[in-house]
């Protein structure tokens, strides 16, 4: 009776994590560099042009988003950076890495939705994108003050997913 | 039959040869063996010598300044790694993570084989 039973159960099984793998619509991949300082660069300021290394940024609980004119998903959680900017409670600095850009349309973009960024550092050529293993923007990646990453999201950044997956990191590290 | 191939191998590297013309041959070879191990994370089915998407773009560009660096294959590998993860080679790397993926085809054989015999029996 086992014998027969057996196949069927295996089979049983496999359809199983099959069909887990089919309704499980998050592509997210997981980034091995969580607990890792940010990656080494030298950046040029969207705004000033003065360039920043990844020393200067660093210093305090900080959101790195990475963006850029192009890409659809950073319009739709622009008005949610930039109320999150706002929020004296919180009071955590977004730093902006602009990629792979135009110049003059990233600072149009910004002075039409709002800046909700402390600095915006540009990534023409998407070397420093490459370093933070960025594959589609938006991106957020959540830093200490010591410069090493504890959290990182893909796609578009809004309070539900702000609330229930920095928040709780952002407890600890405070 | 060597003409067939080398004529294949010619227009492989003809069609899919990205501005990677100022390589040498070897590593004109390695650039193109290691941009197809590379899965492009955007488009998840294809290979960086296969896509069109920026980030394939930034891949190939960067696999090849480090080949002209002088970097070997394990080294490009592991800086992709370091980056990506596991999910940007196509073949996963042997480690004890992944050594029941390996072993999994063996597993199988030998369990339908002795399943088998014994239904035989």
């Amino acid at each position: 009776m086992t014998r027969r039973i057996l196949p069927l159960f295996i089979f049983f099984v496999l359809m199983g994590f099959l069909a887990q793998s089919l309704f499980d619509s998050d592509s997210e991949l997981p980034s091995p560099l969580i607990g890792k300082s940010i990656p080494q660069f030298t950046l040029q300021n969207l705004i000033t042009e003065e360039m920043y290394s990844n020393e200067e940024i660093i210093g305090e609980i900080s959101l790195i988003n990475v963006w850029a004119t192009w890409c659809v998903g950073c319009e739709i959680e622009h008005e949610f950076l930039v109320e999150l900017s706002q929020d004296e409670n919180l009071d955590i600095p977004i730093i902006g890495l602009n990629w792979k850009d135009d110049d003059q349309l990233a600072k149009l973009w910004l002075n039409q939705l709002g800046d909700p960024y402390s600095i915006v550092l540009k990534d023409p050529e998407g070397k420093t994108a490459i370093d933070f293993g960025v594959y589609g923007a938006p991106e957020t990646f959540l830093i200490d003050s010591n410069g090493i990453i504890h959290f990182k999201h893909i796609g578009p950044l809004d309070r539900e997913i702000f609330e229930r997956d920095i928040l709780p990191v952002l407890g600890e590290l405070n | 039959m060597i003409r067939r191939a080398t004529f294949f191998l010619f227009m492989m590297f003809f069609t899919s040869g990205i501005s990677a013309n100022e390589l040498d041959t070897n590593d004109q070879m390695r650039y193109q063996s290691l941009i197809q191990e590379v899965r492009c994370l955007v488009c998840q089915n294809q290979s960086v010598a296969e896509s069109n998407a920026e980030l394939a773009k930034d891949l190939r560009r960067e696999i090849k300044l480090q080949i002209q660096d002088g970097k070997s294959d394990i080294e490009i590998k592991t800086y992709l790694l370091d980056r990506y993860g596991e999910f940007i080679l196509y073949e996963p790397a042997f480690t004890q993570k992944t050594l029941f993926l390996w072993f999994s085809p063996i597993i199988l054989l030998l369990m339908f084989y002795g399943w088998f015999r014994k239904i035989g029996n």
